[in-house]
């Protein structure tokens, strides 16, 4: 192609102007250059009419390359080239002139000439060139001088000619495969022709898209859709690559335009004064600071040292400091921690492991179930058969995870394990095992009476259980098989309220409540002996000697109506055992014995008059008392002390002590109870138990105050009734909810010491009925059997 | 030699070393250990020892390893209990009791309290030795409705005797003429019986009335050679009486029903009454049963609601030892072979005592099962090592002392045999505390079997029949 274009020039070239007078000739010297290259500019139109646009300094260095064998000739050969151009430029002048056929080429054709002859005569260099003599034949001889190598002169960027046909056209080699010959006399080729190039290119079938180039990501050849190639062409001609792009949007006016419009000024104020004197606080900043400055409290900016630099680059090294970089062996010192080192991996840990390291079901779910933190080891031992078989770890993303937050420094809520025995927070309570006996089982089922069994008791010798119920009978009964020994109907209408054996061994009195009566018998059928049959009625009998004897005295001395009266009842209850009846004037509901059996206290809540409620009976003066006059609340129960001359009486919701022979209140205490059901006093005296029907059980030293020293709620209804054992260490209270509760309540006898009560044993087994379950409780005077009475008829006897 | 033990190795072997305490089964000459197989059970072990007693009838045979009867193969007696196959097992072998299957009830008007059987095997037949040549066993019953009964064995009541006022609580037969009862009333009463085998046809005469007791008499004893009659009382003594008109001193006059204006005596034919020849007084509460020793009848035992067994020498009356335990005591009776005592207690289970005075420990072992009182216990006429007891739970319970396990250390627990239950109850679903099957009265007789009374208005006969 290089030749080509050498050549094409050359052929351009081809008008050859006859050589001139050699002044006008030197005069156009000049001109011809700026000729010349309007020639060239010219010839580069030409080019452009080929359809070739390669640019003059790539032709050059093609043909500087292509004649590298002579360069020198060929320099001669542009020499020579020049000059002969430059002795045509005349004649060049006059084609010009016919080509452009304008009127600034008609003047420049005029003008030059003159101006060019000025120029001659003004530049008096270009005349000492050359020496005009005479040759032999008389002509003018030009003798040229040494050429001057001015810039002019280099004639290097003319195009080389390598074809050196001459000057003849091309069309004469169309025959031949070459066009011409090089300097060196070889052919030069025809070059391809486009049509060649373009049948070779359209031979080679491309894909589509195919661009060529090689994705160095996949080292796939690159394939570009037509977007991705619009995307790209537009790119390099630094175009909007989408079509959606707007590159000069509108502005938007956001601080300007229609009703931004700053209003000014401001106010309208004057300025102020401050505005104009100094501040008094910056000055006093300010003098803070030159005077710290002046005591070399903060000191001027120092450009850092050296020593400093150094200083800090040893400071930032101590922190990446590696301890263990050149382990060395060392002596064992305290100052010395080796590296850690990470045991080899053992058996365990193989892909493969032999059959003994494998873990067997129990020991998978023992490690399964285990804390993370508590494992030995936070693998199991698995089995592949092959390295090819063992899947990912599953836990790389988790523990890389938790490596990033530790990196991180990340505060993780740790579960901070309790390691405390749940056993060890509860009080220590002797094991029940350890306080047998008690009942546990339910051993006799007493069944006879109809309707509830209201009341209860155990006679003192313990081998009869007296009871009273709905149905108006008092029934005794043998506890151990169950036989109902003696039975009598009281009352058609009326429950019996309270079953009492009188205390004391020697004699066998039961007193019963029933309505308004209080009926004292000698429960018969051979069941006590023929003594304590007599000594039984001896003592019940005695009282009437005592009234009759002293009858005349009551009558002289008050006349105030009795409130009871002492009684036979029929013949009979007599023929029965009923020996002495008293009738009261409201409902007694609860009899309590003195321990000497001879008095006996009887608790009337249900009577308007207060002053009655509480009264105080002497069985054998057949005398009736009511100690208070008026009593605060409604009374509930009362009871004797075991030991002292002491007398507790539990209104609803206060218990007060009396002392029987000062007369006076000796303690008040306030159980907390809504409404108190019943109250049992230790055999020791100094506790005694509340039941309430608010659910709550209520155990009082008396020593400790008025308030309760525990309280115990477990019963889900209302407590019915409370007993302390006589003689071991346990009480037992029954309720609604148709339970018993067995509670070991031991008592010591110094008062440092505070009681102990733990619960025992629910005993479960009655029925509730129309919401009423234990309605009594009572113990075995010396054996560890309690007995129930419950609203369904029956009597239980525990063991 | 005994290889080790293989599962499903069929030749896996044990050395057994076989022992009786029964003198009539032993071995002719000691054995020494014996190769045996682990796979074998009771009964080929049992006819392994028969054919080495050479018997013409085999025995049934029960064997006791350790303290425990094998009712599995060795094999897994060895598995369950942990014992290597190369030890040498000891090995007791005890004749086997056949369980005793249910064979009649007979039923009463009110709950029974109490049962003794007459038969030639019986104590009273025994006592009576020669005399009682009658091959017909009766049943003695004592109801709370205070009838005696004697049953013969097609369930007929062939006598009936009335005469106590109250509930009888205990009665015994005292020779196959001689029936004593006590009750509620707080006497006993001797009655005199003439057999017939038609029903109704005997008779059951009283003819002595017992008075000295203050209370009812809950149970009593009888010893026939000596003629002596002990009673359990709740005024918490212990009487000793004469069966015998002409011993016993004369009644107590405060203790006379005719101390007693209210009480009109219907009877005009009046018996003769005595006293006691002795009122032994020492316990706290009232005393539940009595018994003699089994070797010597003038040492007898009582078991009290106190917690005390007391030993006392009748001949002075005195109280020679005293037993406490923990619980109150419902029942006794004595074991003369090994010199031990049963009793019955309200904790549910029998204790064994060991009222000799060497003995260190009060209980020597103890009986668990029962879920109520124990109440009465009576021993079997067969062996010297088992007894049978009858508690307020409705079962009664057959025990061996032979087998023994120590249960939290020292304690030595055995477990029942066999339990009868109620035939009564059968089908029902069990009642809290027993209720309406309590067993009141017990008595094991070789030829009638266990006999039984309770609550439900039952005597109940219970026999091994022999295969």
């Amino acid at each position: 192609m290089a030749q080509r274009a050498g050549q094409k020039r050359k052929v351009v070239e081809v008008p050859r102007p006859e050589p001139e007078e050699s002044e006008d000739e030197l005069v156009d010297g000049e001109l011809d250059g700026a000729l010349v290259d309007d020639g060239d500019s010219e010839e580069e139109l030409s080019d452009d009419e080929s359809g070739d646009d390669l640019d003059e300094g790539d032709i050059e260095e093609e043909i500087e390359l292509d004649s590298d064998e002579i360069p020198s000739s060929e320099d001669e050969e542009d020499v020579r080239q020049q000059l002969q151009d430059l002795k045509t430029g005349n004649g060049k002048s006059t084609p010009l002139q016919k080509l452009m056929r304008s009127d600034t080429a008609k003047d420049v054709s005029v003008i030059t000439p003159g101006t060019d002859v000025k120029l001659l005569h003004d530049d008096p260099g270009e005349e000492s060139n050359y020496t005009i003599t005479t040759d032999a034949n008389g002509n003018e001889r030009y003798v040229y001088g040494e050429i001057d190598p001015g810039y002019d002169t280099d004639d290097s960027d003319a195009p080389v000619t390598t074809n050196t046909i001459g000057d003849i056209p091309l069309s004469y080699y169309d025959a031949y495969p070459h066009i011409g010959y090089d300097i060196n006399g070889r052919r030069i080729s025809r070059p391809a022709k486009g049509e060649a190039l373009d049948s070779l290119l359209d031979s080679i079938d491309l894909p589509k898209g195919w661009t060529g180039l090689t994705d160095p990501a996949t080292g796939k050849p690159l394939q570009l859709t037509r977007e991705e190639l619009d995307v790209l062409k537009k790119l390099t001609r630094n175009e909007v690559p989408g079509d959606g792009y707007d590159p000069y949007p509108d502005m938007v006016e956001y601080f300007t335009g229609k009703g931004m419009e700053e209003v000014m000024p401001l106010s309208a104020a004057p300025e102020p004064k401050r505005r104009f004197v100094p501040s008094m606080h910056e000055h006093k900043r300010v003098m803070k600071m030159v005077k710290a400055i002046k005591e070399g409290r903060i000191k001027p900016y120092r450009a850092p040292t050296e020593e400093d630099k150094e200083r800090e680059e040893a400071e930032a090294d101590f922190a990446t400091y590696d301890v263990w970089a050149n382990e060395q062996p060392q002596p064992d010192h305290p100052m010395n921690v080796p590296a850690p080192k990470l045991p080899p991996p053992g058996y365990e840990e193989s892909y493969h492991p032999p059959p003994e390291y494998l873990p067997d079901s129990q020991e998978k779910q023992a490690w399964g179930e285990q804390d993370e933190e508590d494992r030995d080891r936070d693998f199991l031992p698995r089995d592949h058969a092959a390295l090819r078989k063992v899947p990912g770890y599953e836990k790389l993303i988790k523990e890389k995870f938790e490596r990033c937050l530790d990196l991180y420094l990340a505060p993780r809520v740790r579960r901070s394990k309790l390691n405390i025995d749940p056993e060890s927070l509860l009080p220590k309570l002797p094991d029940p095992a350890e306080l047998k006996p008690f009942p546990t089982t339910c051993a006799t089922v007493c069944k006879g009476h109809e309707g509830r069994v209201r009341t209860l008791a155990f006679d003192p010798s313990g081998k009869f259980v007296a009871s009273g119920g709905d149905d108006g009978t008092v029934r005794v009964w043998d506890p151990l098989t169950g036989r109902q020994c003696w039975r009598i109907k009281l009352s058609a209408s009326e429950p019996i309220n309270v079953v009492s054996w009188r205390p004391g061994t020697d004699v066998f009195i039961l007193a019963a409540c029933c309505g308004e009566n209080v009926y004292f018998m000698v429960p018969q059928g051979s069941i006590i002996s023929p003594e304590a049959e007599v000594a039984s009625q001896e003592v019940l009998d005695s009282g009437f000697g005592h009234a009759a004897s002293n009858a005349a005295k009551t009558a002289a001395g008050q006349d105030k109506p009795s409130s009871s009266s002492w009684s036979r009842p029929s013949a009979a209850l007599q023929e029965r055992g009923v020996l002495v009846t008293l009738t009261l004037r409201s409902t007694p509901k609860t009899l309590s014995w003195h321990r000497r059996g001879d008095y006996f206290t009887t608790v009337s809540p249900s009577t308007a008059a207060t002053s009655t409620a509480i009264a105080i009976h002497t069985l054998s003066k057949h005398q009736t008392q009511h100690p208070f006059k008026r009593l605060k609340g409604l009374a509930q129960t009362a009871c004797f002390h075991p030991s002292k001359p002491l007398f507790f009486v539990a209104t609803r919701q206060r218990v007060r002590v009396y002392d029987l022979q000062q007369q006076k209140l000796e303690k008040e205490l306030q159980p907390g109870a809504r409404w108190i059901s019943g109250i049992s006093l230790h055999p020791l005296g100094s506790n005694l138990l509340v039941s309430s029907y608010d659910k709550r059980l209520l155990w009082h030293d008396l020593d400790l105050g008025a308030m309760p020293y525990k309280t115990l709620r477990y019963h889900s209804k209302a407590i019915r009734s409370v007993q302390f054992h006589a003689t071991l260490p346990l009480f037992v209270d029954g309720s609604d909810d148709g339970t018993l509760q067995v509670f070991h309540g031991k008592v010591v006898g110094d008062s440092l010491e505070n009681a102990t009560v733990v619960p025992l044993k629910v005993l479960r087994g009655h029925r509730v009925v129309r919401e009423l379950g234990v309605l009594d409780v009572a113990w075995h005077p010396r054996e560890a059997w309690a007995v129930s009475a419950g609203a369904d008829g029956s009597v239980r006897v525990w063991t | 030699m005994a290889t080790a033990q293989v599962p499903g190795d069929r030749l896996a072997q044990v050395r057994i070393h076989l022992k009786t305490r029964s003198p009539d089964i032993e071995l002719p000459q000691d054995t020494g250990p014996i190769l045996v197989s682990t796979e074998l059970k009771r009964y080929q072990l049992s006819t392994l020892v028969n054919r080495l007693l050479d018997t013409e009838k085999p025995i049934p045979l029960e064997f006791l390893v350790n303290g425990q009867f094998l009712r599995t193969s060795i094999d897994e007696f060895l598995t369950q209990n942990g014992i290597s196959a190369e030890t040498t097992l000891s090995v007791e072998y005890v004749k086997a009791l056949i369980p005793p299957l249910y064979v009649a009830s007979y039923e009463h008007d009110d709950w029974v309290s109490s049962v003794d059987v007459l038969s030639a095997s019986s104590k009273a037949g025994q006592w009576a030795g020669a005399r009682y040549d009658s091959s017909a066993q009766r049943i003695l019953s004592g109801s709370y409705d205070g009838l005696l009964r004697v049953w013969n064995m097609s369930s007929e009541v062939v006598a009936t005797g009335q005469g106590h006022t109250a509930s009888v609580k205990a009665a015994k037969v005292l020779s196959p003429t001689q029936v004593v009862s006590s009750g509620f009333d707080r006497t006993l009463r001797l009655w005199k019986y003439e057999d017939s085998e038609a029903a109704g046809a005997a008779s059951l005469t009283p003819t002595l009335e017992l008075y000295g007791h203050k209370a009812s008499i809950d149970n009593i004893a009888v010893h026939a050679p000596s003629s002596r009659i002990l009673s359990a009382s709740s005024d918490h003594t212990v009487g000793i009486w004469s069966s015998k008109k002409a011993e016993g001193p004369a009644a107590p006059e405060n203790l006379l029903p005719t101390a007693n204006k209210r009480r009109k005596l219907s009877n005009t034919k009046t018996l003769p009454q005595r006293g006691p020849l002795n009122i032994l007084e020492g316990h706290q509460s009232q005393v539940s049963d009595v018994c003699f020793d089994g070797r010597d009848a003038t040492v007898a035992y009582s078991s009290s609601w106190d917690h005390s067994v007391k030993t006392w020498d009748l001949t002075t009356g005195a109280c020679v030892d005293t037993r406490t335990t923990a619980q109150s005591l419902f029942s006794i009776c004595h074991l003369p072979e090994a010199s031990l005592l049963a009793t019955g207690t309200s904790a549910r289970h029998i204790t064994l005592i060991d009222p000799r005075a060497s003995a260190t420990t009060v209980s020597a072992m103890t009986l668990r099962g029962h879920t109520n009182a124990v109440v009465s216990l009576a021993t079997d006429p067969a062996s010297s090592y088992q007894l049978v007891s009858g508690s307020h739970d409705g079962t009664c319970k057959i025990w061996d002392i032979r087998s023994v396990r120590n249960d939290a250390g020292t304690e030595r627990v055995g477990d029942s045999v066999y339990t009868i239950e109620r035939d009564s109850a059968k089908g029902k679903p069990k009642a809290v505390g027993g209720e309406g099957v309590k067993v009141f009265g017990v008595a094991w007789d070789r030829e009638v079997g266990v006999v039984s009374g309770g609550e439900d208005k039952r005597v109940q006969i219970n026999k091994s029949s022999p295969p």
